[in-house]
């Protein structure tokens, strides 16, 4: 497709935005967005990843222009565009209902924007059918939305964006209406296609393992701004608050003393053993931390030198095997991933807890 | 944060003035509702509220004849919303709960009155049943008093009117309540059956009770439309005399336009007070009411003490309503119906190349032109109130409702009060020669612009798009405004979005909006009665016309005519605007 000879450009910056609603309802105001700084590269796959109401949809509709900032700027290849209209902003948007048009057929749905821009037939055909194949819908261009599948839905929907090689591809969680096996296979299209034409790329989500496997990088929102912008490892290994550590994956918090710092690595002792390792925040000596613990950065074993637990609950869950263990007065969760673990302990049983340094993050309390 | 609160509205605007089109839109039909809606209202309003007015209110109110008359104003809408919306449930009640045979059919006579041109059933009503009439005095031979001298079959007063208003109006209550009815979840029913309650019961406790917001509303909206109806009192009033025939009289008898627009203030009490409660309060009930997706199937009545009287009665009732538009027909080819009954054509001559031939292509022509603007406009109130946030949106659908809630008189009078001059701007410049901007030319009267025409265009578009925006808004809050939105995102302008998604899409709102003004504006009379000129003859008051001289014939010729290009009308519509695409299908179904 065309749209590599766009590659170098797209890349977006949302200075100081801000979007406050009235109240649905009622009197008073909701604020929205509040204060985000976004830049978003060219080509850059990025995730807007966060709770239920936390203003993630709200930016993106910011983006694209269908909502006007209460403050700031939008600025798409250095140009501002906070005032322009939403169709006149080279971005095409994929909705979470798919928003196909019902009166047209699948090719007259793709073909909408072409014959906007004026296109000629012959060329409108040719990108319709290049597009059609390249979804693999090359034999449904003549039926209508409501003769389609779920994913095939999914499919045009996302061909009708592709089609109009947009500067900024937005989608708003385009996979939740889909069941659990689509969403894997769409998840995987989503991604090579994006990676293959590099349109870049904003996507709202709030399943942090569909955020993890298609970003480049993830900015996660927590009522209205943003906690933590990084890759999906950074965010994952090195959270910057309690909030991101227990919304993207699970996480054991475990209070502890800075007993040395050096080089933002502080010296901690933890479910009995001591490691230094690296913390968040700047931390001084003396001061209180609170210890992630993923929970596979915990093993069960049995060996009399550890800290003792009980195990409370064990769940076979097929790939993994999931702990609750009872350590003094917390209960924490441990996951045995190890295929060569092949046996279960028992719930009653009172085994030992280890602890891998490499995987502990350190947080300001 | 202060400061954003108070720009918001300015934002709004900003965000909608960027599409020029949506701009242009805006304002126009504000201007619009502004000019032909608010504007004469306000007008009458002033001029009841003028220094000639006042004194006459402190008279009227304290005069027994006037207090008679607003007491038969508001007897009449009891009774007719009493009665219609009765007839309306029994209706509904046997099309979706009982197990009736000719439901069908039922159904279709039910939806006869939507075409009833004015005085048609009133008339009909005179000659089957009234002093002369052909059924009570010809085949029964009724000859009763209730004592005084008054006879039983004087269908002139309260009956015989509250009979024809209700049957010329029962249709709205019928549809609204069958629609109810369907949308009621069986499974509240079911559940009270399973907690041991009988039919009778369930139906007092939990149906009845479900459907009071419905019942309210269909009554409501009859009781306004029965105090503001004009024709049928006129015809068969008699000596109750209700307001609307008081005004009527005070303008066309005694040219009194201050007394009238006292008169009408009165009036308008009672029809503003049903519309607001209709609005703010009824609706906010049914909302919560009605569950949504029916779950079961309705049960059926089939217990036959229930079953055959209900059924009886409604047959009952669709023989009526056939008596009554056979004697029109009837009426139309014969000479004097119930005198002298000898087939003549002489009536649709008068109507089709005598004098009524100009009255005939004239409300023609005029509805033809008013009809796809009040369609138009009706889907663009309704987008923009749907889709677009802006200071003033309530306002705009509740300015163009008052189109059809105030009622027909106060709208003529209002007219006459503002558009019967020239409306100009005189420049702050030029001194004593300063010059002159026509804003809008004379309307009404005598040497008004396009002989009265325009008026008349103008008053069937604001009668007519209230129910293409109320349809309109319906449709809207079903579709998906991502739908709008993935064609502007693909670079489409509001304008386009409008032409080739969402009219599609709401095209059978669109549809019954269009059939909906077209047989508005063909039948309607009290606004107009006011505005028709030398040069612009309309049916309705020729109908009337005829009826008041006792020239029946030529008034069903006219009524005959009249239904049959409504109807017309309605087939071309059909097949060019309601041609399926399958978008509606796919919007039922996927819902
Ligand atoms: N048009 C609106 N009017 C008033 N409030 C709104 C409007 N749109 C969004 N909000 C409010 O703004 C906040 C953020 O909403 P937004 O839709 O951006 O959340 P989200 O992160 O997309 O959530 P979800 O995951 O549930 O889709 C919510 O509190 C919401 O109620
Ligand atoms: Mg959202």
């Amino acid at each position: 497709m065309a749209a590599a000879n766009k590659a170098n450009s797209g890349s977006l910056w949302l200075e100081k935005i801000s979007k406050v609603f009235p109240a649905r309802g009622g009197s008073g105001e909701v604020t929205a967005v509040n204060a985000v700084d976004l830049t978003i590269q060219q080509g850059e796959f990025l995730t807007l990843l966060g709770p239920s109401g936390c203003g993630k949809t709200t930016t993106l509709r910011l983006i694209a222009g269908f909502e006007m900032p209460s403050s700031g700027h939008i600025l798409l290849d250095g140009k501002d565009i906070t005032n322009q209209p939403p169709n006149k902003r080279d971005m095409a948007m994929v909705f979470q209902s798919y928003a196909l048009f019902p009166h047209m057929t699948v090719f007259d749905n793709i073909a909408y924007g072409l014959h906007i821009r004026k296109l000629s037939r012959s060329e409108i055909k040719e990108k319709v059918a290049n597009t059609l194949d390249l979804m693999g819908l090359q034999d449904l261009g003549a039926r209508r939305p409501n003769e389609l599948s779920g994913g095939q839905q999914q499919r045009v929907a996302l061909a009708r964006s592709l089609v109009m090689e947009p500067r900024v591809l937005l989608f708003d969680e385009p996979l939740s209406n889909l069941d659990a096996k689509l969403r894997v296979q769409m998840r995987s299209e989503i991604h090579a296609l994006q990676r293959r034409l590099s349109i870049t790329s904003v996507y709202v989500t709030h399943d942090q393992v569909e955020a993890m496997a298609l970003s480049d990088r993830i900015v996660v929102m927590n009522k209205g701004q943003i906690e933590q912008i990084g890759t999906p490892d950074e965010i994952y290994r090195r959270p910057i608050s309690r909030f991101v550590a227990d919304f993207i994956g699970r996480a054991n918090f475990l209070e502890a003393r800075a007993e040395a710092v050096m080089n933002n690595q502080a010296t901690v002792t933890l479910l009995g053993q001591t490691m230094t390792i690296s913390a968040a925040g700047n931390p001084k000596t003396g001061d209180t931390l609170v210890a992630v613990l993923r929970p596979e950065a915990l093993k069960l074993r049995v060996d009399p030198q550890l800290q003792p637990a009980l195990v409370e609950q064990a769940m076979y869950l097929g790939s993994e095997i999931e702990y609750r263990v009872r350590v003094g007065q917390g209960i924490l969760t441990v996951v045995e991933n190890d295929p060569r673990a092949s046996h279960i302990f028992r719930e009653g049983e009172t085994v030992g807890i280890d602890t891998i340094p490499e995987a502990v993050h350190l947080l300001p309390a | 944060m202060a400061a954003i609160i108070r720009s918001r509205p300015i934002r709004q605007f900003r965000q909608i003035f960027q599409d020029p089109v949506l701009a242009v839109a805006l304002i126009a039909v504000s201007l619009f509702v502004f000019i032909a809606v608010i504007l004469p209202i306000l007008a009458m309003v002033s001029t009841g509220f003028s220094a000639e007015g006042l004194p006459l209110f402190q008279n009227y109110l304290q005069n027994p004849i006037y207090q008679t008359i607003i007491t038969n104003t508001v007897v009449l809408g009891l009774t007719v919303g009493i009665i219609g919306t009765g007839l309306g449930f029994l209706f509904a009640y046997v099309q979706v709960k009982v197990k009736a045979p000719f439901k069908r059919f039922m159904h279709l006579i039910a939806l006869v009155p939507i075409i009833s041109p004015p005085f048609a059933l009133a008339s009909a009503a005179i000659l089957t049943f009234g002093r002369n009439g052909m059924i009570t005095k010809g085949i029964f031979g009724v000859r009763c008093f209730w004592g005084q001298g008054r006879s039983c079959n004087d269908i002139y007063g309260l009956d015989g009117l509250t009979m024809v208003l209700a049957l010329s109006l029962f249709t709205v209550a019928y549809l609204n309540l069958k629609g109810m009815m369907l949308a009621l979840d069986p499974a509240m029913e079911e559940a009270a059956t399973n907690l041991g309650a009988s039919k009778w019961r369930t139906f007092r406790t939990v149906t009845i009770p479900m459907l009071l917001p419905g019942i309210l509303s269909s009554f409501l909206l009859l009781f306004v439309e029965a105090i503001a109806d004009l024709g049928n009192p006129l015809v068969l009033g008699g000596n109750f005399e209700v307001l609307a025939t008081r005004i009527y009289v005070t303008i066309i008898g005694l040219y009194d336009t201050n007394a009238a627009a006292v008169l009408s203030v009165v009036l308008l009490v009672p029809s503003l007070t049903v519309f607001i409660i209709q609005r703010y309060w009824v609706n906010r009930q049914s909302v919560v009411s009605v569950t949504g997706k029916p779950t079961g199937t309705p049960q059926q009545i089939t217990h036959p003490l229930v079953r055959w009287p209900l059924v009886a009665l409604v047959l009952a009732i669709c023989l009526l309503i056939i008596i009554l538009y056979a004697t029109i027909f009837v009426g139309s080819f014969v000479k004097v119906l119930g005198v002298n009954n000898e087939f003549t054509i002489d009536h649709f001559d008068f109507v089709i190349n005598g004098y009524g031939s100009e009255a005939m292509t004239d409300t023609t022509l005029l509805s033809i032109i008013s009809t796809p603007l009040a369609g138009i406009l009706g889907m663009i109130i309704a987008f923009l109130v749907v889709r677009k946030a802006f200071l003033g949106r309530g306002l705009l659908d509740f300015s163009t409702m008052l189109g059809i809630a105030v009622p027909g008189t106060i709208l003529g009078i209002g007219y006459l009060l503002v558009f019967n001059n020239d409306i100009q701007l005189v420049l702050p410049f030029g001194g004593e020669n300063a010059p002159v901007i026509t804003l809008i030319p004379k309307l009404t009267g005598g040497r008004a612009i396009f002989g009265g025409a325009m008026a008349i265009v103008i008053v069937y578009m604001v009668r007519s798009i209230p129910a293409a925006l109320r349809s309109g808004v319906a449709a809207l809050s079903q579709i998906d405004p991502a739908i709008e939105e993935a064609s502007i995102s693909l670079g489409a302008d509001n304008a386009l979005t409008f032409r080739k998604i969402t009219l599609p899409l709401i095209r059978p709102a669109f549809l019954s909006g269009l059939i909906y003004a077209f047989a508005r504006s063909m039948t309607t009379i009290s606004a107009i009665v006011f505005l028709t000129t030398p040069q612009t003859k309309i049916m309705t008051a020729q109908i009337l016309n005829e009826v008041e001289n006792g020239r029946f014939g030529n008034a069903f010729a006219y009524c005959v005519i009249l239904i049959l290009i409504v109807l017309v009308a309605i087939g071309i519509l059909y097949l060019t605007v309601g041609s399926t695409t399958g978008a509606e299908r796919t919007l039922e179904g996927g819902a």
